[in-house]
């Protein structure tokens, strides 16, 4: 792979990649632990997210600006590699079954109630094929188109709502305690560890690395920041009580925007904008996984390991897409206490590992 | 039997063996003239000249025929038996501007076929190749696509040299380079690679030179065959190489750093690198005021979107999300549709079929009877199929509206890629609703994102976004604000500052 993107392309990955999923799913759970406040949890997830964007840049710089499997296996040999590139793999497969969740979900509990999950899930994996076959390049200037739908989503939904806000629904803020709020935010730190790992074997192909660390701490500013509308939107509009029941709380928001009386209902181009940022994530979750997969066996060519790896992460995918209640309690429970550790604990363990290596190595 | 070894074959100092090889070659065919003379009775030297009937000028040839006849016996004897006697006929006896001495049969037989005249002399062991092309050929008309309603009204025409010479009236500048080629091993037709020296993108002239060099084809009768040879993307449904029939259009797109390729026996000029936002730009943009221009441009980009996406939005929300249409205009469609046997899907593609089936006759057949069959069918297909119950009007809007919005857009070869990626649009739309639709269009635009043209991704500067070249995209920004060229152009000053013009200070 010696395509070079550069830091916005970058950035408009990252703000495609956290923006699907943290608009919709991550917030109803959020409000569910911590009702109103869940603009706050959002806005404190966003501020750790930045660090550990700025934290995985810097340390794949200091690490030799090879991807952090690459930089693991110089650092701890062949095998530890093996292991980094196995725990991502594992990672990207289970950021992808929350990614179909959000996109399944969309589509299907809102448009096609009657249309079988599998089709959605096929769906999803041929664009997401498509995409990752003609590589990072392509789905950096994809993202571009993202950016601009992000925008333009944010733009309408805002258009269709403000009349409704009430800002009274927001009060009293830190209803539920620092603590809680601050808790509450692993929930958004899921889809920023999908940012921040994918910088993680992205980054050695961005231009210029002497902006990498700032370009990545932006990137989740920006996409923390096109995310904060929702939750203050939903819980103004909704309301969080109202927020907290439903599985898709912005298709609940989106689908009460209004232009006038003649446009009573738009949802659906709001979802056809959603839709490029969640093909975004399934096609930089089938790209991520491959590059592992393809580590792990040992070639070249991630495009060898597409097909396999598309198969493993589908097949997953629809078990847990398959059944509301597996799903929910997968996204809700289980994601974070494995997603939150690995983002945080991976840029740590090859960081400590690469200094305690260079201070170990004789002063030339 | 191949006449390779004929062709390269040397030209003796035998006037009997050089001609007995020519007429080998050449065969018995009718347009093809030998014609004798005395050359010199002194030294009873014989002459034969050989050319194409039809693709010369007879009163030329006479002119030619008749100084030789006379002047050629006043030549003293010992002329005739110098080492350079060729380059003295040159001097004394040809008249012509073009003449060129050769030493290979094939070189002459190229020559005869290409309208030139071939001098064998007795005695000699180099051929004459006059230059006396002349053949009938079309004057410059309006072009028949790309049509503007102000702007020049030349359009090129079959001769590769009124069609450099167009360009060249409007660019008077020595940086124009025109570089000659030939492709087709049977056809050798005459290509020329133009481009402004010191603007064109660096490396493009070379890579243009050897994308053409690679074709190895027996015949190449139209400049589409040298855009299918040369393309980036054989397999792409997307043009990419732009095509056209204007002058103006083709020296704008060398004033960018492009590289344009002149064809033989075709009107039809290719630009490299296209983009695909260049579709949708037509010749009176610029020369309309800028506000026109900008105008008429968004509303292209309208035509696009309707174009590509109205008849599998119509058939999307009809078919599956009912719910998302306004509830007065659901009931007009679902009146409309009360009779209509066939899903939506179906009357769609039915629609589509018939109106392209329309335009496709009405293209083909002669010219009075394809405006009437464009409207009789129209009409009648449209009237009748409604009262029949076979499709509902509403229907005969969406294909009617896509149609007109079709033929909105200035390039031909673009509105026919966007016509066929409305089929599999509408077929997914019709059968998975919004998750066909959204999948689809997706595949499309990551289609349209992987490719380039000549290495220029094919939708810069939109993705990748380039801030600078922004101002030529979407509006028609004003002439004194456009003072670079695109970003691909090596020298990137267009004009100085201060070009906004302002009343006279009082």
């Amino acid at each position: 792979m010696n395509v070079r993107i550069t830091n916005g392309m970058l950035l408009a990955l990252v703000m495609n990649v956290i923006y699907a999923k943290a608009i919709g799913i991550t917030q109803g759970i959020i409000a569910r632990e911590v009702a109103s406040d869940m603009w706050l949890s959002t806005l404190i997830g966003m501020l750790q997210g930045i660090a550990a964007a700025w934290l995985t840049a810097r340390v794949i710089r200091m690490g030799g600006q090879a991807s952090m499997i690459d930089i693991a296996s110089k650092a701890a040999g062949k095998w530890a590699g093996k292991l980094i590139a196995a725990v991502l793999l594992l990672f990207f497969t289970g950021a992808f079954a929350t990614v179909l969740v959000t996109f399944t979900y969309h589509l299907m509990d809102y448009f096609l109630p009657e249309a079988p999950v599998i089709l959605f899930v096929v769906a999803a994996l041929a664009v997401g094929l498509y995409g990752a076959y003609h590589g990072v390049e392509v789905m950096g200037r994809m993202a571009f188109v993202g950016v601009f739908s992000i925008l333009i989503l944010n733009i309408l939904v805002m258009m269709g709502s403000i009349a409704e806000f009430d800002v009274k629904n927001l009060l009293p803020v830190m209803d539920s305690g620092l603590a809680r709020t601050v808790w509450a935010s692993r929930h958004f730190d899921t889809d920023w560890s999908l940012a921040t790992m994918m910088i993680a074997i992205l980054l050695p192909h961005v231009k210029k690395p002497q902006r990498w660390g700032r370009a990545s701490a932006v990137s989740i500013l920006f996409a923390g920041l096109t995310v904060a509308i929702w939750p203050i939107l939903e819980t103004g509009v909704l309301s969080a009580e109202a927020t907290r029941e439903y599985i898709v709380a912005c298709m609940q928001l989106a689908r009460s925007a209004h232009i006038g009386l003649f446009l009573h209902r738009y949802e659906m181009i709001m979802v056809a904008f959603f839709a490029t940022s969640s093909l975004i994530q399934i096609m930089m979750s089938l790209f991520c996984a491959s590059v592992c997969a393809s580590k792990i066996v040992g070639v070249n060519d991630y495009r060898l390991l597409l097909l396999p790896t598309a198969l493993l992460l589908g097949g997953t995918g629809y078990w847990i897409v398959a059944d509301h209640l597996r799903a929910m309690i997968f996204t809700a429970d289980y994601w974070p206490l494995f997603a939150v550790p690995v983002a945080i604990g991976i840029p740590l363990l090859i960081g400590g590992i690469s200094m305690l290596r260079r201070n170990k190595e004789p002063a030339v | 039997m191949t006449v390779q070894p004929l062709l390269d074959t040397a030209i003796t100092d035998s006037l009997q063996t050089n001609v007995d090889l020519i007429q080998r070659i050449m065969g018995q065919s009718v347009d093809f003239i030998k014609r004798d003379f005395d050359f010199h009775q002194e030294t009873n030297r014989q002459g034969v000249c050989f050319y194409t009937d039809g693709l010369i000028s007879n009163t030329e040839l006479q002119h030619i025929l008749k100084a030789i006849l006379v002047h050629s016996q006043e030549l003293p004897a010992e002329i005739l038996l110098q080492a350079d006697t060729v380059e003295e006929l040159k001097r004394r006896l040809m008249t012509n501007c073009s003449l060129r001495a050769i030493r290979k049969i094939g070189e002459g037989v190229d020559g005869i076929l290409g309208g030139e005249t071939l001098f064998l002399i007795d005695g000699f062991a180099e051929g004459l190749l006059v230059v006396t092309k002349a053949w009938e050929s079309r004057s410059i008309t309006e072009p028949a696509t790309d049509n503007v309603v102000r702007g020049p009204r030349d359009g090129f025409t079959e001769n590769i040299r009124t069609n450099t010479a167009l360009v060249r009236r409007r660019i008077k500048d020595p940086s124009l380079r025109l570089d000659s080629l030939i492709v087709g091993t049977k056809t050798k037709t005459d290509l020329n690679v133009a481009y402004m020296e010191g603007i064109v993108k660096p490396g493009l002239v070379e890579e243009v030179k050897a994308r053409i060099h690679k074709i190895k084809i027996d015949g190449v009768l139209e400049s589409g065959y040298i855009e299918e040879l040369i393309e980036d993307a054989p397999f792409s449904v997307f043009s990419t190489i732009g095509t056209t029939e204007r002058p103006d259009k083709v020296a704008a797109s060398l004033l960018e750093g492009k590289v344009a390729i002149f064809v033989d026996n075709t009107p039809v000029v290719l630009t490299v690198p296209t983009f695909f936002w260049q579709f949708f730009q037509a010749s009176d943009d610029y020369y309309s005021r800028y506000w026109v221009g900008s105008f008429f441009r968004i509303v292209r980009y309208i035509a696009f979107l309707i174009s590509l996406m109205l008849p599998s939005l119509y058939v999307m929300l009809v078919s599956f999300h009912q719910e998302m249409i306004p509830s007065m205009l659901a009931f007009t469609i679902a009146s409309g549709r009360e009779v209509v046997p066939f899903p939506v899907l179906v009357e769609a593609i039915m629609m589509e079929l018939a109106f392209e089936l329309m335009r496709e006759a009405g293209l083909r057949m002669p010219k009075p009877v394809g405006q009437a069959v464009s409207i009789v069918g129209s009409l009648i297909i449209g009237q009748a199929a409604v009262q029949a119950g076979l499709v509902s009007p509403f229907m005969v809007i969406i294909v009617a509206v896509t149609g007109i919005a079709s033929f909105a857009i200035p390039n031909y070869s673009a509105s026919l890629s966007i016509r066929l990626l409305r089929f599999p649009l509408i077929i997914a739309s019709g059968m998975l609703g919004l998750l066909g639709f959204a999948g689809m269009f997706f595949i499309v635009v990551i289609h349209a994102l992987s490719i380039r043209s000549f290495g220029e991704p094919y939708l810069a500067p939109a993705a990748p976004f380039r801030p600078s070249d922004q101002k030529d995209i979407v509006l028609r920004l004003p002439w004194w604000s456009n003072k670079s060229r695109p970003s691909i152009a090596a020298d990137a000053k267009r004009q100085q500052d201060g070009a906004m013009p302002k009343p006279p200070e009082s």
